[in-house]
């Protein structure tokens, strides 16, 4: 036995229930539409987990929520804001309104205050009056509706590029013009692609795939998605709000 | 909390079409106290290198009068301007000197080369606190924000910009970029260097 | 605690200090001059550690005070600045660093400006239209921002410090008594009652 235990302090043993698993989740939302976007690299430390861990769900046809942070706690998460949604249905016979949703999921984060989900969420979709939402939360569920935000590992290198991209911060409209307050569908899809190419070329924990759900309110024609290679549809009516996602490839190293 | 955060500040280059550009923000401050907006990162070495350095600011000043003596004793020694390759390496050897005592700055380094043929290319670098040379082909960043000024920079920069646009690119990359670090910002300055000339600028920014 | 403040305006530099000198919790003196001159248009006031303040002020005074014995006239308020930041940056990384922070405020006869220098004890140095050393800079820099006038005549530039001055009586808790306040101009150095 060695001695030294004895002159040493009382031994302790810690058990740390949370782990940080990377990525980056974002999201934009536009006057009759929003976009929700997420890369799928899953790591922990230097060491990816897998490459395909989806991190933007499909809530109703209306509300899409993407979850970064502690992988494990983002799909417990999901899985429960999802069978509240359900219980709602069946209560209600209607799907809830994204702005409930909003609230719901400040309740569920504030009943953990003391133990909480570690996990960012972005809740995109659309709002009953028909306009494109995007709603931003910390992990204890304080939230705000904005037009656009980025969050998780690399959210300091994403949200100033959307700041001078889609708030046009830092920049002079041309005399007698003025910038528009929600930018068209095509735009974000560009800005959305480009903010996650330069994630992943500077963030080691941003790559391999990304997933951009596109959310369209009700009667909103399929302008800006026309000709859009591997465009799947994953609404369940046709004459609602539909959902569609949109898969890239980012670099893999 | 780290010394290199403990008076702010964020300094970058970029590559432009046979020209170059380096800016750095105007921030002096004492941890979260700002003690003054007037405080410029980047210095001229020669008519077509300017150097930035961002960190501790006692270690600016120094290493800007400690370069100014060492590229006037190479320019009286050798007759002729320093380039901007050798003068990289100098930057790397001085810090490395202090290898084990470092000085706390990051320099950033942009810069017009001369050819055989006569034309100017445009050069830039950086390196740690060290001296670890980094030569990038497209824009290199330092200081508080350069994690911002990583990803703005990824989006906005494209190759062969002209003078004029690439003005644009770095001023917008550096006041978006800083608007999102506490400790840097309340303005900005920008040299762009062209063969014949160097554009400088200061930018006015906001000021929380 | 230990306060100083400077300001300049149309042509001249005010700089003020509190005129105690304490010991831990002991007030062991109450009309401590801590402004030195240190040439006919250069005024320094130093706070920092006891002991380090007074020695480091000496130094830099016989060091100016022999450049101008040696070239027949004083150094500029730039060059003093720059010689007085040095000192302390190499003294930073020596085995015993002097912990003495500096408001260096002269008047440039030959470019006929006043000029204004923070320095902080690792040599840290900004030119600057005002500026405060110790507690007193958390309440008097906001007041500063929005008080300050570039351009005031002396009388505008008192008041403002009287402001500041007040200001830290008012809220800091241990807020220093009497201050000594002196302004250099292109006649020279004077002292001032408030």
């Amino acid at each position: 036995m060695s001695s030294l235990n004895d002159v040493a302090g009382p031994q302790q043993r810690q058990f740390n229930p949370y782990t940080e698993n990377g990525g980056t989740i974002l999201a934009i939302a536009g006057t009759d539409f929003s976009v929700i976007a997420g890369d799928t690299r899953q790591s922990e430390g230097y060491n990816i987990q897998t490459r395909y861990a989806p991190k933007v769900f499909r809530l109703t046809d209306r509300a899409v929520l993407a979850v970064n942070g502690f992988a494990a706690d983002g799909n417990m998460f999901v899985k429960k804001v999802k069978q509240r949604l359900e219980w709602y249905r069946h209560a209600h016979a209607k799907d809830m309104p994204l702005h409930a949703i909003a609230r719901l999921i400040q309740t569920m984060l504030y009943a953990r205050r003391f133990f909480p989900y570690y996990v960012y969420n972005i809740l995109g979709g659309i709002e009953d009056d028909g306009s494109g939402a995007v709603y931003s939360f910390d992990p204890v569920g304080s939230y705000e509706r904005e037009t656009c935000r980025a969050a998780g590992a690399a959210q300091s290198l994403v949200q100033p590029f959307l700041d001078n991209q889609i708030y046009f911060k830092n920049q002079q409209p041309a005399p007698g013009t003025s910038f528009p307050a929600h930018l068209p569908l095509p735009i974000v899809l560009k800005l959305v692609i480009d903010s996650f190419t330069g994630a992943t070329e500077r963030h080691i924990e941003v790559g391999d795939g990304l997933e951009m759900y596109v959310v369209l309110a009700k009667g909103r024609d399929l302008s800006g998605l026309e000709g859009i290679v591997g465009l799947q549809e994953l609404s369940t009516k046709s004459d609602g709000e539909r959902i569609f996602v949109i898969r890239r490839e980012l670099k893999k190293d | 909390m780290s010394i290199m955060e403990y008076n702010g500040g964020s300094v970058i280059a970029m590559v432009g079409k046979g020209c170059v550009a380096i800016g750095s923000d105007l921030r002096l401050g004492n941890q979260a106290l700002t003690v003054a907006t007037n405080f410029e990162k980047v210095f001229p070495v020669t008519d077509r290198i300017y150097l930035g350095m961002s960190g501790l600011a006692t270690d600016v000043v120094t290493l800007r009068e400690q370069f100014r003596f060492r590229v006037n004793m190479y320019t009286i020694k050798e007759e002729r301007d320093i380039e901007p390759e050798a003068f990289a390496h100098l930057v790397s050897s001085t810090l490395y000197e202090r290898r084990f005592g470092p000085y706390f700055i990051e320099p950033v380094m942009a810069g017009l080369w001369k050819t055989q043929k006569g034309e100017h290319k445009p050069y830039i670098a950086a390196a740690d606190l060290i001296g670890c040379l980094n030569f990038a082909k497209d824009f290199v960043v330092a200081g508080t924000a350069s994690e911002k000024l990583f990803g703005v920079a990824e989006g906005l920069w494209e190759p062969d910009l002209e003078p004029e646009d690439l003005f644009e690119t770095i001023s917008q990359t550096l006041l978006n970029g800083v608007d999102r670090d506490a400790f840097s910002g309340w303005g900005a300055i920008i040299h762009v260097i062209t063969p014949d000339k160097v554009i400088t600028r200061t930018l006015k920014g906001r000021m929380d | 605690m230990e306060c100083s403040f400077a300001l300049t305006g149309k042509d001249y530099v005010i700089v003020a200090a509190d005129t105690t000198a304490a010991r831990s919790i002991v007030k062991m003196k109450g009309d401590e001059d801590k402004i030195k001159t240190l040439g006919p248009h250069l005024l320094m006031a130093y706070s920092g550690e006891p002991g380090d303040t007074v020695q480091f002020a000496e130094y830099v005074e016989r060091n100016i005070r022999l450049y101008q014995i040696r070239n027949l006239y004083p150094l500029r308020p730039a060059s003093a600045a720059s010689w007085i930041r040095r000192s302390l940056a190499d003294s930073l990384r020596s085995r015993s660093p002097y912990s003495v922070n500096l408001l260096l405020g002269g008047y440039d006869t030959a470019a006929q400006t006043p000029s204004l220098y923070w320095i902080d004890y690792l040599g840290t140095i900004a030119t600057v239209p005002f500026a405060c050393h110790g507690y007193g800079s958390y309440f008097a820099l906001s007041l500063l921002d929005r008080y300050h006038n570039p351009e005031g005549s002396l009388e505008e530039g008192l008041e403002t410090l009287k402001r500041c001055i007040d200001e830290v009586a008012k809220r800091l808790v241990v807020s220093p008594g009497k201050y000594k306040v002196k302004v250099v101009d292109k006649d020279g150095i004077r002292e001032i009652e408030l």
